[in-house]
């Protein structure tokens, strides 16, 4: 027990640690992530640049703090809009009758059938290819997952006694979802969205790999690594940080995930708190 | 027993089956009057427990006919928002199984007070009485405990926890669907004596539904006895226990082991079919 709570608190440290260095970065960075030294390119990690320079001579440390604000704003901001909306079509899919259930799900199937990455290279050619593109095309692509889950959790949990001893004593229908059904129902939903931190990073890391998400001179963590592996075998450093600072913030997300759903469920809390 | 609380004329439940609709209760007739304490006794499946929810109109599935009068207002004819204000503020419910009624992530006292708080009570005054309540039904140290949860609870405390609920508002009527069926014998005894004393108090009237005849001898005023869906007896306890009319009745009493009785006879069983 003493380990998993050691774990956790390393865990939140880590996650507390990356959104606080997203804020206060650009004024720790020690470069200008953006300004080519073209003299000092390719440089291995030194006193002066602890994370070395890309092929450009641009600083990887101060690139890796810049690019913070961009990949979890984005991460965030999919996942918010995918929660949301997700909750939403389920929780009205689980209560709203055969009819609504069906048409939803339907939905929620043409929206699981699309992959992310097409719909975005669809979205860059109509959009512009950009940062912006790929968060829209990743919301639209990733609610479906939740609307699924979101149904199945809510069904379970609308027909347990106590929902209807709470109908019982006259409860209105808006206050049994939304302080009966659905705080027990979502206590699996945090877990899945603390996963999926990881994974949207991933994909947007991804997306900008591939040319269709954050461009070019952006301190985007994946589209460093992008640019960056070309000179995998010369400059392994710029593709080892950012991949570093994204499996850190990944790993954490995914403890801290964990330790929320652990804090939401009165019946396992004692103790691990 | 003067003024009628509760009249149940004809009333009829039935529910969707595979091929049309399946009626469960045949025509049930039911008296309550004020403060009065009534069983509903039968075995599993002869509709006691959907008699009891029809009156309360908890099965959205459930097709119902008849006439239930709380007061001399027809309950089944009643809009949907009239007879939320009803439940729980005229009538209170306390469920079978107390672990499964209790809401796992909210606390004793939120759900406690929550018949109150959906009702505009101040959330000040709804914990003070809440707190009062629960120390009446013999929980030590009520105020601490009023911020725990269910699964801090052990069975019998939460059936306590569910009477409170069930009383809070003040009802005139209480339906006890099996209150003391997952409990402990002990626990079942203390939990009876708290209803029959807070019912007392509060002029309350009851309608206990068991199978279990031991019970209702001690609980119990009068006595309907179901079967099949229908009500076959209907008298005082006195009259039911001594000079049981019906066929059905007279099984069902005979069937109950006895300490004092010979071991080596078995215990009756009550024909199928039999009416």
């Amino acid at each position: 027990m003493t380990r998993i709570m050691a774990i956790d608190r390393i865990a939140l440290a880590v996650a507390v640690l990356v959104v606080t260095l997203a804020v206060v970065g650009p004024f720790l960075a020690p470069h200008d992530p953006y300004a080519v030294d073209l003299a000092n390119a390719l440089h291995g990690p030194s006193a002066a640049h602890w994370f070395g320079t890309d092929v450009n001579g641009r600083d990887v440390l101060s690139r890796i703090l810049y690019g913070a604000q961009v990949t979890l704003p984005a991460t965030v901001i999919v996942i918010a809009a995918a929660t949301l909306l997700g909750t939403l079509i389920g929780t009205v899919a689980a209560l709203g009758g055969k009819a609504v259930d069906e048409v939803l799900m339907r939905l929620t199937d043409i929206g699981l059938s699309l992959p992310s990455i097409i719909l975005a290279l669809g979205l860059a050619a109509a959009l512009g290819p950009g940062l912006r593109s790929a968060v829209i095309a990743l919301a639209l692509t990733w609610w479906p997952g939740y609307a699924r889950l979101v149904r199945t959790l809510v069904r379970e949990v609308k027909d347990a006694e106590y929902v209807d001893a709470a109908r019982m004593l006259g409860v209105s229908r808006a206050r049994l979802v939304f302080r009966h059904i659905l705080p027990n129902a979502l206590n699996s939903l945090y877990v899945q969205t603390t996963l999926d931190v990881s994974a949207v990073m991933l994909v947007i890391s991804g997306l900008s790999f591939v040319g269709v998400g954050a461009q070019v001179p952006s301190a985007e963590w994946g589209a460093m690594i992008a640019a960056a592996a070309n000179n995998l075998t010369n400059g392994w450093w710029a593709v080892a940080f950012p991949g570093l600072a994204i499996l850190l913030t990944a790993v954490a997300f995914n403890l801290v995930g964990d330790w929320l759903r652990v804090r939401n469920d009165p019946t396992i809390r004692e103790g691990v708190r | 027993m003067t003024s009628t609380l509760l009249a149940v004329r004809d009333l009829r439940a039935s529910y969707p089956g595979p091929s049309g609709p399946v009626e469960v209760v045949h025509g049930v007739d039911l008296d309550l009057a004020r403060g009065e304490k009534l069983a509903l006794v039968g075995e599993s499946g002869s509709g006691k427990s959907v008699t009891a929810r029809a009156i309360l109109r908890l099965d959205p599935d459930a097709t119902l006919s008849g006439r239930v009068e709380l007061d001399g207002a027809d309950l089944l004819a009643l809009p949907t928002r009239r007879m939320r204000a009803i439940r729980g503020a005229r009538v209170g419910l306390v469920f079978q199984d107390p672990l499964a009624a209790l809401n796992p992530v909210m606390t004793i006292g939120w759900q406690i007070t929550q018949p109150l708080v959906i009702r505009g009570v101040p959330k000040k005054i709804a914990r003070r009485r809440g707190v009062d309540l629960l120390a009446r039904l013999g929980v030590r140290d009520a105020e601490r405990r009023f911020d725990d949860y269910p699964h801090q609870f052990s069975g019998g405390m939460r059936q306590r926890v569910v009477i409170a609920i069930a009383v809070i508002a003040e009802p005139d009527l209480l339906i006890a669907d099996e209150p003391t069926t997952a409990l402990d014998v002990r626990v079942q005894a203390r939990v009876l004596e708290l209803l029959h004393e807070l019912t007392g108090e509060r002029d309350m009237a009851v309608l206990l539904i068991t199978h279990d005849l031991g019970i209702v001898a001690g609980f119990a005023d009068r006595a309907v006895v179901m079967r099949h869906g229908r009500a076959v007896e209907t008298g005082s306890v006195e009259d039911i226990y001594h000079r049981p009319r019906h066929e059905y009745t007279k099984a069902l009493l005979a069937a109950v082991p006895r300490i004092g009785g010979d071991p080596t006879r078995p215990l009756i069983t009550i024909k199928e079919g039999e009416r």
